[in-house]
């Protein structure tokens, strides 16, 4: 059996399918956090003896669709053949949420209402007549708190939803026999239908308040929508959250962490000390060893997830997407492309799919194919280790490279924008500013807890598997001999080799670094943890430690960068194409090759361009002299200037037809 | 002719019926419709800056930008 969970956007059908199904997808307070409809089965306590599949879906302000996860919503509802929907309405804007319960009464489908938030209501004197609603609504109405662990209505909700399964439900209203493409006839039937919701609302409904009187809230909401302050609040929460998770209190875990890290290391070591070397460099160095790195990071990974969930949770979110409006909309994009940035700081896939909530097709193309710029989760090793190794541990390093990664966003933008030949599309925004809220502690912990637990898996599959298999390509040359450590004969390098000659004008052609960049599309993590084999060092994070013992110069010296050399390559990994996964959701969200191959070119390209600049100028600077291989990077950045050129007058070409092919299908659009 | 003004030109803090919405952008008109913005309903401005403002519809607040809010006439 299944049960669908319909409603408005920001009602809380995710809150409840958690609670229901004791899933942990992602919820937050502002409407669109979920883009794709999500299944599990119902916890026993609600279930009974019955197979009940939940089925949490996008949130929809009606049966037709505005913004692409809308529509996932009303098809679903249409075509799956739910056997009952749960319809979670905002009981603190029931006005507004009975228009798409009308809507979703008319499918003949059981439904049963849940007013959900009911805790609000009561905090503001607002009073629903839930059983009078019942009656003019012809189906069960519950009162629910999803947020609560106790009294929430919930049990009794989903039993009567479960009870009603295969029935048929009678509709209250029904939309009159008309032309569905006749524009008056739809807006007349639409407008009667929201003449009968006024009605019942009007009659089951009191408020104590009226929602127009203008209360803290809304001066707050004055000070964080204020296009000078906001933006500074904006400024100062984002530096605090990176503050705290990259400089304070996650180098403190982990400054702990390590050492019981090493510890283990050391023990493996001792263990393996009667068996082969290379089975003993393998294990110690190369499992242990790299995976370590990475692990060793968790501590900056963690903290900085428990501060954006407990900043998703308060609905500071939409005030963001708001007061950055008008800066975005300057470089084509708009105040909607500001979530998939800041969800961009924890993991770039569930940015990406983000982009979804995006209604303009470019727009969200864009975004989806800018948001990465912004380091993600797993690109904190990787600016902890330099910013470490080679900055003592300064926190600018960190401040850098997300500022830097925002004005990449804009140029990126800027240029797109160019290419494309922006349509002249207006393009409106509005968003809704949900209530505040105070932001579940317990919820951040569970997020925290749950990222946690899927970075350790990552460290323990796909960031093993590569450094075993680094490991093991450095040991052996192509004949299966071993060589020696650090070895040009060994398969690693000469399969890094080709690339690191690319890499001369960037200050770090040695093979070691472009293999380490190469394992990091992989996964970002893999910078470290290849690093960390090649060179075979792990305490990477200890900074103090590693300046007492001149352990961050040996990093340093090790690697054979330069403090220049090091910033290039930082801001190389960190530019050029994220994850092969986060490449796979934009490939589904952009649905265009050309565009996925446009958005790889890009970043491949600014990642090359930054890392030349600072590496060229940088040493122009320090060294009085350009950095070697300034000739053929000066030609390879002439070459994709050259590309883009052209790139730019095809596309620009084939607008005018494609502008003219649009009028009449829309297979010109996906160009 | 009654007379018609932009929302950013109306009064903070006061509720107005909306008189006419121009988009030019049916899909955009039908968005605003489903949250309960039409001709002959209230909607009441809770600030405004340069180019943008907050409004209340129904039960719900919305930030819009001047676009929007221009296309709204009260």
């Amino acid at each position: 059996m299944r049960i669908a969970f319909a409603g408005n956007p920001n009602s809380g059908k995710t809150t409840m399918y958690n609670a229901l199904t004791g899933r942990n997808e992602k919820v937050g307070n502002w409407g669109g956090v979920t883009v794709g409809s999500k299944e599990y089965s119902l916890k026993k306590e609600f279930a009974g003896d019955n197979e009940v599949i939940a089925v949490d879906l996008p949130g929809a302000y009606s049966m037709s669709p505005f913004t692409p996860e809308e529509g996932i919503t009303s098809e679903y509802v249409r075509t799956a053949n739910p056997d009952a929907i749960v319809n979670i309405v905002d009981a603190t804007n029931l006005s507004r949420s009975l228009f798409f319960t009308t809507q979703l009464l008319e499918l003949g489908i059981p439904v049963v209402v849940a007013l959900n938030k009911s805790d609000i209501n009561e905090k503001e004197g607002t009073s629903i007549d839930a059983e009078k609603l019942s009656k003019k609504l012809n189906c069960p109405v519950f009162k629910t708190v999803s947020v609560n662990d106790k009294n929430n209505g919930l049990s009794d909700m989903i039993g009567k939803a479960v009870s009603l399964a295969g029935t048929t439900q009678k509709a209250p209203y029904l939309q009159a026999d008309i032309d569905l493409h006749d524009k008056a006839a739809v807006d007349a039937e639409d407008r009667k239908r929201y003449e009968f919701v006024n009605k019942i609302v009007a009659d089951v409904e009191k408020r104590k308040v009226l929602s127009k009187e203008i209360t803290v809230q809304d001066k707050i909401d004055r000070v964080l929508t204020n296009p000078v302050a906001g933006i500074v609040v904006f400024a100062l929460v984002m530096w605090f959250v990176f503050w705290v998770s990259q400089t304070w209190l996650g180098p403190l875990v982990a400054d702990w962490l390590v050492g019981w890290i090493e510890t283990f290391q050391g023990w493996v070591a001792d263990q393996l000390a009667n068996s082969p070397a290379i089975l003993s460099a393998l294990i110690a160095d190369g499992i242990v060893g790299g995976v370590g790195a990475v692990v060793g990071f968790l501590p900056l990974v963690m903290v900085m997830y428990f501060l954006i969930a407990l900043l998703e949770d308060c609905g500071y979110m939409a005030r963001v997407s708001a007061v950055m409006d008008p800066i975005f909309k300057r470089v084509g994009l708009s105040g909607k492309s500001v979530i998939p940035i800041v969800i961009g700081t924890g993991c770039g896939i569930p940015a990406i799919m983000s982009c979804r909530t995006i209604r303009d097709e470019r727009e969200r193309r864009t975004t989806s194919m800018l948001a990465t710029f912004i380091p993600c989760g797993a690109k904190i090793p990787v600016i902890a280790l330099f910013a470490g190794a080679f900055f003592s541990g300064a926190s600018w390093v960190s401040t850098l490279s997300y500022f830097f990664g925002l004005v990449l966003i804009f140029l990126g933008a800027l240029l797109i924008k160019g290419i494309t030949g922006y349509k002249y599309r207006k393009s409106f925004f509005i968003m809704e500013l949900p209530k505040y809220k105070a932001p579940s502690f317990k919820y951040a912990f569970r997020s925290m807890m749950e990222r946690a637990k899927a970075y350790i898996i990552k460290a323990g599959t796909i960031i093993l598997v590569c450094n075993t298999l680094v490991q093991i390509m450095q040991t052996f040359d192509w004949s299966f001999h071993v060589v020696e450590e650090g070895s040009d004969q060994s398969i690693l390098a000469s399969i890094a080799s080709p690339f690191a000659i690319l890499l001369i004008p960037l200050g770090f052609g040695v093979w070691q670094l472009a293999a380490a960049a190469v394992t990091g599309f992989i996964a970002k993590e893999n910078v470290v943890g290849t690093l960390a084999v090649v060179y075979g060092l792990t305490a990477f994070i200890d900074t103090e430690e590693l300046a007492l013992t001149g352990g961050a110069n040996e990093v340093a010296m090790t690697m054979g960068l330069t403090s220049v050399t090091a910033l290039a390559y930082l801001f190389f990994n960190l530019y050029t194409p994220p994850c092969f996964a986060a490449i796979g959701a934009m490939n589904s969200e952009m649905k265009s090759k050309s565009w996925l191959f446009g958005a790889i070119g890009l970043q491949l390209g600014t990642g090359y361009t930054v890392a030349f600049l600072i590496n060229q100028i940088g040493t122009l600077v320090t060294e009085g002299h350009l950095a070697a291989g300034f000739v053929p990077g000066l030609i390879a950045e002439i070459c994709m200037i050259v590309v883009l050129v052209l790139v730019a007058r095809k596309v620009r070409a084939h607008f005018d037809e494609q502008y003219a092919l649009h009028k009449n299908s829309k297979a010109g659009a996906a160009a | 002719m009654e007379d018609k003004i932009r929302l950013l030109d109306a009064e903070v803090g006061k509720t107005y019926t909306i008189k006419e919405i121009n988009t030019d952008d049916d899909e955009m008109n039908a968005f605003l419709f489903r949250l309960g913005c039409y001709v002959g309903e209230p909607i009441t401005l809770v600030s405004k800056k340069k180019k943008s403002c907050i409004v209340v519809i129904k039960d719900g607040r919305y930030n819009l930008d001047q676009l929007l809010s221009d296309a709204i006439l009260v």
